[in-house]
C-alpha cells in the first residue's frame, strides 16, 4: 500500500516538475521579449505569450487536481542539514538560484503558510463570509451562477439581435449625421444653400446666413424645369429681398442667351 | 453642351478618357478626430496633408436646357500654385449593383488668368465656396476630408461661415473608362471606415 503511495508521489512530484519547468521557461522567454524587444513587439504576439502561459497554468491546476496524484498536504518536508557552505550540486540543479542550503532560505522556500498579509485577507473575507450567514451567501451564489450562465450563453450562440442591440447601443454618440451629409453633397454637387453670384444689379448682403436668389437662372432653376413643388420649396426658404427683381428676370435671361447664341461661339459643337 | 458619351470619344492620342469612381459621407466635428485616426491607420504612411482651396463653379448656359459647367479650384494656402480646373459629366447610369458613382472627369491645370479667361469666354460664375481639410491616400484611393465654407461677400475668402456641423468624406478614385473592380476595393475600404462615417452613392440628382 505504502509502496504504491510512495511510488505515486514520485511520479506526481516528478510530472508536477517538468510542468513547472515549462511555465518558467516561457515566463523567461516572455520577460527577456518584455525587456529587449518592447518596441517591435505586437499586441497579438503579446497576446500569445499571455495565452500559452494561462495554457500551461492550467496544465498545472489540472495535474494538481487528478485523482492519480496524492494529497501533498499530509506530507511534511523536514530539512535534515542545513549549512552555510556553498553545495555545487544544489547551486547546479537550480541553476545558481539557491547556492546555500541555510538558515536565511529555508523559511522562504519550505513555507507552507501564505504570507501575513494574505493571511490576513483571508482571515477578513472569511469572516465577512460568516456574517452574511447562509441563506445570502446561497443567494448570492446564484446570482453568480445565472450571470456567468448567462454571459456564456450570449458568448457561445451568435445572435442576430445582438446586431440590434449594439445598433441600438452606438446610436447614442452617431458620429454623423445623414441630414449633413445630403446638404453638403448637394452643396458640392450643384451650390445649393451657397451664395450665387449676381450679375450688375443691387446686390444685399446684409443678411449672410441666407441663400440669395439671383437675377439669372441659376444651376437649379434650369435643371428643375421648374416645377411648381419645387419653386414654392425654394421661395419658402429664401428671402426675396427686392420685389421688382421677378420683373428683371426674364430681361436677364434673354440678354445672356442672346449674347451667347449671337456671337457664334467657335466652340459650338 | 455636353462632352459625347464615352463609347463615342475616338481616343486620337494624347488623353486617355478618365473616369471619377466616388462615394461621399460626411462626419460630425466631434467625430473628426477619430476618423483621422482611423483614416492615418488604415491610408498609406505620410505627413498627413491639410488643404485650403476655394472652388469656384462656372457655368456657361446655353440654348438647350443644360448648362455646362466647369469648376475652378485654387490653392488657399498656396497662392502662387497653379489653378485646377476640372469638368465632371453626368453620372453614368449603368447597372445599379455597381457600388460607387461614375463620372467623366477631365483634369487640367491652369493659369492664374483663368478666372477673367471664363469670363471672356462667356461662362459666369454660379457660386463659389472654400474647402478646407485633410487628404489620404491609399495606392490609387483618394480620400478627402472638408469643411466647406460659404464664401460671404463674393470673392473675399477670409470671411467665411461653415455651411454645416460636419466634414464632408469623399473616397474617390480616377481611373480609365472600363475598370469595373476599383468599385469593389473602394466599396471594402467603406467597410473599414463604418460605423463612423457611412459612405455611400449619393447620386446629385436625386438631391435637386
Amino acid at each position: 500500500m505504502q509502496q504504491r503511495e510512495e511510488k505515486q508521489l514520485e511520479a506526481s512530484v516528478e510530472s508536477l516538475i517538468s510542468r513547472v519547468a515549462h511555465l518558467k521557461n516561457s515566463l523567461q522567454s516572455f520577460i527577456y521579449k518584455l525587456e529587449n524587444e518592447y518596441d517591435r513587439l505586437t499586441w497579438p504576439s503579446v497576446l500569445d505569450n499571455f495565452a500559452l502561459l494561462s495554457g500551461q497554468l492550467n496544465t498545472v491546476n489540472k495535474l494538481l487536481r487528478n485523482e492519480k496524484t496524492p494529497s501533498y498536504r499530509n506530507q511534511v518536508i523536514i530539512p535534515l542539514l542545513l549549512s552555510p557552505d556553498r553545495d555545487e550540486d544544489l547551486a547546479k540543479l537550480t541553476e545558481q538560484r539557491v547556492p546555500v542550503f541555510s538558515h536565511e532560505i529555508v523559511p522562504d522556500h519550505l513555507r507552507t503558510k501564505p504570507d501575513p498579509e494574505v493571511e490576513e485577507q483571508e482571515k477578513q473575507l472569511s469572516v465577512e463570509a460568516a456574517r452574511i450567514g447562509p441563506e445570502v451567501a446561497q443567494k448570492q451564489i446564484q446570482t453568480m451562477n445565472k450571470l456567468c450562465s448567462s454571459l456564456l450563453e450570449k458568448l457561445n450562440n451568435p445572435r442576430d439581435d445582438r446586431e440590434a442591440e449594439t445598433a441600438a447601443i452606438r446610436q447614442n454618440k452617431p458620429s454623423f449625421n445623414p441630414t449633413d451629409t445630403t446638404a453638403l453633397v448637394a452643396a458640392v454637387g450643384f451650390g445649393k444653400g451657397l451664395s450665387k453670384c449676381r450679375p450688375p444689379g443691387p446686390v444685399n448682403t446684409g443678411h449672410p446666413g441666407q441663400p440669395m436668389m439671383t437675377g439669372g437662372p441659376t444651376l437649379q432653376q434650369v435643371t428643375i424645369a421648374g416645377t411648381s413643388g419645387h419653386q414654392a420649396g425654394m421661395g419658402a426658404s429664401v428671402a426675396q429681398q427686392q420685389p421688382g427683381q421677378p420683373g428683371k428676370m426674364p430681361s436677364s435671361i434673354k440678354t445672356n442667351i442672346k449674347s451667347a447664341s449671337g456671337s457664334m461661339h467657335p466652340y459650338n459643337r | 453642351m455636353e462632352a459625347p458619351p464615352v463609347t463615342v470619344m475616338p481616343v486620337t492620342g494624347g488623353t486617355i478618357n478618365m473616369m471619377e469612381y466616388l462615394l461621399q459621407g460626411s462626419v460630425l466635428d466631434q467625430s473628426l478626430d477619430s476618423l483621422l485616426h482611423r483614416l492615418r491607420g488604415l491610408c498609406d504612411n505620410m505627413e498627413p496633408e491639410s488643404f485650403a482651396d476655394h472652388e469656384l463653379v462656372y457655368l456657361l448656359k446655353g440654348q438647350q436646357g443644360n448648362p455646362f459647367i466647369l469648376r475652378a479650384r485654387r490653392s488657399l494656402a498656396h497662392p502662387t500654385a497653379p489653378w485646377h480646373l476640372r469638368y465632371l459629366g453626368q453620372p453614368e447610369v449603368g447597372d445599379k449593383s455597381r457600388h460607387a458613382l461614375v463620372r467623366n472627369c477631365v483634369d487640367v491645370s491652369a493659369s492664374h488668368s483663368l478666372p477673367d479667361f471664363l469670363n471672356e469666354m462667356g461662362f459666369r460664375m454660379d457660386h463659389e465656396f472654400v474647402a478646407k481639410g485633410h487628404i489620404f491616400r491609399k495606392g490609387v484611393l483618394k480620400v478627402v476630408v472638408s469643411k466647406l465654407s460659404r464664401v460671404l461677400v463674393p470673392g473675399n475668402t477670409d470671411n467665411t461661415e461653415p455651411l454645416s456641423l460636419s466634414y464632408l468624406v469623399e473616397l474617390s478614385v480616377l481611373a480609365p473608362a472600363g475598370q469595373d473592380t476599383v468599385s469593389e476595393d473602394m466599396r471594402s475600404f467603406a467597410e473599414q471606415l463604418k460605423p463612423l462615417v457611412h459612405l455611400e452613392k449619393i447620386d446629385p440628382k436625386r438631391l435637386m
